[in-house]
């Protein structure tokens, strides 16, 4: 899958405090250009849309007609791109220790829905439970969860690797 | 020649990446994620024993430890796979990705 950052990212002004989301009609980026003031939001905000762009360009989802579907790439995002990690979630009084990033990652892909699609919050709560389980394994194309910068380095790696792995099994 | 086809065979990744694996597993930091996501410590023992294997390969070319190793990173694959797919994956990206914006 390739990118090209003049033709699927585009940075724009948004209402209210969404700081990105991903067009699947005109497979772009939104970059929320008034609301990301730091790097560090800006990397996040670039990872969990890049889950979604990798979503629609290895499966086919149904953005606008399947919940499941959507509740499943927001699951992976809030997962897989940093969301949820201990110092983001203290920063916003979350907190919480065992097991918490699965909690967050729960709130976080309904909140993400809530703001998409006009649905009730428990109605929203219900799809995410439905397809938690089998979404939250699915950790590619990393193949774990990257909490920092070793885990990303090991993922890589093991991309890299990859045809030495499928040749050697 | 078919014996220099088995010997030819080497482990997915350096020996020495089991062992960096390894250490990363037992390190604080991998212990404080691991609780946090999952609320239970990480076990970290297959990879000093894919190590193990791995080094026993590499000097004794002994068909056990590739059979162990074989055995273990399959199952560390399969362990990747295990869930259902909520949507079906598709064949090739899709066709309107680099379609030209207006």
């Amino acid at each position: 899958m390739q990118l090209y950052k003049d033709r699927h990212f585009s940075c724009e002004d948004c209402d209210g405090t969404v700081s990105g989301g991903f067009d699947a009609a005109t497979s772009q980026i939104v970059l929320c250009q008034n609301n990301i003031h730091q790097q560090a939001h800006m990397n996040r905000v670039v990872t969990h849309e890049l889950i979604h762009a990798f979503d629609h360009c290895r499966a086919h989802v149904d953005w606008f007609n399947n919940f499941r579907h959507l509740a499943c790439s927001e699951i992976r995002a809030a997962n897989l791109s940093g969301d949820c990690s201990f110092t983001n979630e203290v920063s916003r009084f979350n907190f919480g220790l065992k097991a918490h990033h699965q909690q967050c990652v729960r709130d976080r892909a309904v909140r993400s829905i809530l703001a998409v699609r006009k649905v009730s919050q428990e109605e929203a709560q219900k799809i995410v439970d439905e397809v938690f389980d089998s979404c939250f394994k699915d950790h590619a194309p990393f193949g774990r969860i990257p909490h920092g910068n070793k885990d990303a380095k090991f993922a890589y790696r093991e991309y890299m690797n990859r045809d030495r792995y499928y040749a050697n099994l | 020649m078919e014996q220099l086809a088995e010997r030819a065979w080497r482990p997915h990744q350096a020996c020495e990446d089991y062992l960096s694996e390894f250490r990363h597993c037992r390190s604080f930091r991998n212990h404080f994620h691991h609780y946090y996501t999952y609320g239970t410590a990480p076990s970290c023992q297959q990879w000093k024993e894919d190590y193990h294997n791995c080094r026993k390969w590499e000097s004794h070319k002994l068909a056990e430890a590739k059979d162990a190793l074989q055995k273990s990173e399959r199952r560390r694959l399969e362990e990747q796979k295990n869930f259902t797919p909520v949507w079906k994956l598709r064949q090739a990206p899709p066709g309107d990705w680099h379609r030209p914006l207006d």
